[in-house]
């Protein structure tokens, strides 16, 4: 019982993390890439005072928007691989920091 | 055509019958949530969950043929059964695996009449420790493993069951909080448009990573009865008619869509909105599959509960049906032995009548018991048209799909 709690804790750690930097991490990029949306659009997009127009469009917003979306299309991308990659006996490895397919030991 | 041929035919068909039972009650795993925000229409929600958990399927060529291991000792640790169980055409395993079979469906079917989101997982390992023990005794059942690594029915199930709901929920707790302070000031029908597609993406990883996962036990139990009767010897692969038939059968469960269990995720626990439900899905992909990459078994529906109240939490002023919550844990808390006693009730029925006779016995119980469960559902149905009324009083306003022109 107490090995096994153990061995659970440890794993729930790990869980806990890796969950906190995907599970939220890319949700918050997802919402900030919203927001420059909104403020590249403008106008509507934004909360504003009624009767007068809204805040002016900023292209920037726009473009930095659609950076972001892709940095989480990537994430996305990266679990599917790993889903993949684990389904034919790889894995995938971290240890030169960007992410790489190895045989499962 | 020998006795033995004969009750693997069922073993092989309740098998079947159960993975389509955890096809559709885990569509509201992944769906529920884009279903109560409309970001996809009912039906379009469940036909794409259902084909990705088909592709999922058959992703999983991992060989999960140890799966009963984790619980009771049926298996030798490479997968072949125990020989003390084989002889004689293997009936003695047979029995077993159709009694913890018939427990897991009985159980899967009974909490879908009440539209509670249980455990598939819990329900299949709970109806095979019931057999066990009612087969082998106590020592049957692998407890607590053997204490080099997470195993044994605390290791693999009590243990993961307590701390994944947790640990989704805080998640998503931390996600909703983010992303509702990152979209303050922006409209909200800009960002409920956006966050549906949002929603859409992460729902299907869902998708995905459950048929990888789930259609895989079925797979492996199949291939057990298969080598127990001599039909099979290879422990390093899976028949391809399995994988086909397994892959299909959880795909179509998926397709019909537990109607019930998701009108209790979608709108019971908690009122959901976009953001949040975007929020619980990314939690509930991230936290499986960083599971499943250490080697944490866990149960889809458990995770994605946690997440979805964790969305509640998070979200400033949301209310959280509490209530609804407690009945749900209250079931989980059930299912493992609810579902034992089934498994060995059924068990004890089998070798009383013994043989053939026997597993057709439990076959017809089974059988009864779905067809009754159904045609209760009948007096209450719950489908497509309207899973999403409101939990309370007034019927709910008319709403607009994502990507079907409103962005205006």
């Amino acid at each position: 019982m107490s090995d096994n709690l153990g061995f659970a804790l440890e794993g729930a750690w790990k869980v806990l993390f890796a969950g906190l930097v995907l599970g939220a991490g890319l949700p918050l990029l997802f919402a900030l890439g919203i927001r420059s949306l909104a403020w590249g659009a403008g106008g509507e997009a934004e909360v504003h005072e009624s009767g007068v127009t809204g805040p002016k469009p900023q292209p920037i917003g726009t473009v930095l928007g659609w950076v972001l979306f892709a940095i989480v299309l990537l994430g996305i991308a990266l679990g599917i691989t790993f889903i993949v990659a684990s389904g034919f006996g790889k894995a995938l490895s971290f240890e030169h920091i960007y992410p790489t397919i190895i045989d499962k030991h | 055509m020998t006795e033995s041929t004969v009750i693997l035919a069922l073993v092989v068909i309740t098998a079947l019958g159960f993975d389509f039972t955890n096809g559709f009650h885990d569509t509201a795993n992944a769906m529920a949530t884009s279903i109560a925000t409309n970001a996809l229409r009912p039906k379009v929600a469940v036909a794409l969950s259902g084909l990705l958990n088909l592709i999922g399927a058959f992703l999983s060529v991992e060989v999960a043929l140890t799966v009963t291991n984790a619980v009771v000792k049926i298996q030798n640790s490479d997968g072949t059964p125990k020989e003390s169980l084989t002889a004689g055409g293997g009936e003695a395993l047979l029995i077993i695996v159709l009694a913890g079979l018939v427990g897991g469906i009985v159980w899967n079917l009974l909490t879908w009449l009440l539209g509670l989101p249980s455990s598939s997982s819990h329900a299949l390992f709970g109806g095979l420790i019931g057999a066990s023990i009612a087969g082998l005794g106590w020592s049957g059942v692998n407890w607590n493993g053997n204490g080099s690594k997470l195993d044994g029915v605390v290791g693999k199930v009590i243990l993961p069951a307590i701390m994944s709901p947790v640990i989704a929920g805080v998640i998503a707790a931390v996600g909703t909080w983010l992303i509702y302070k990152v979209v303050t000031g922006v409209a909200q029908r800009f960002t409920d448009n956006g966050f549906r597609w949002g929603q859409i993406g992460s729902a299907s990883l869902v998708s995905l990573a459950h048929g990888t996962n789930d259609a895989q036990k079925t797979m492996g139990v199949i291939t057990l009865a298969l080598i127990a009767t001599g039909d099979w010897t290879d422990t390093k692969n899976i028949p391809f008619w399995v994988k086909v038939s397994c892959a299909l059968a959880i795909a179509l469960g998926t397709y019909l869509g537990g109607w019930r269990i998701i009108r209790t995720l979608g709108k019971g626990l908690v009122e959901i909105a976009p953001p949040q439900g975007m929020a619980a899905e990314s939690a509930s992909a991230a936290v499986i599959l960083a599971s499943s990459h250490l080697g944490f078994a866990l149960s889809t529906t458990h995770v994605a509960t946690g997440s979805i109240l964790g969305s509640g939490v998070g979200k400033p002023g949301a209310q959280v049906r509490w209530r609804v919550a407690g009945r749900m844990i209250s079931a989980w808390l059930i299912t493992l032995p609810a579902a034992a006693i089934v498994g060995a009730v059924m068990w004890f029925i089998g070798d009383l009548i013994g043989g053939l006779g026997g597993a057709i016995a439990i076959f017809l119980l089974l059988v009864a018991a779905a067809v009754y469960m159904y045609l209760r559902s009948r007096r209450e149905p719950v489908g497509h048209h309207n899973v999403n009324d409101e939990w309370e009083g007034a019927p709910d306003a008319e709403k607009v799909p994502a990507g079907a022109g409103s962005a205006s």
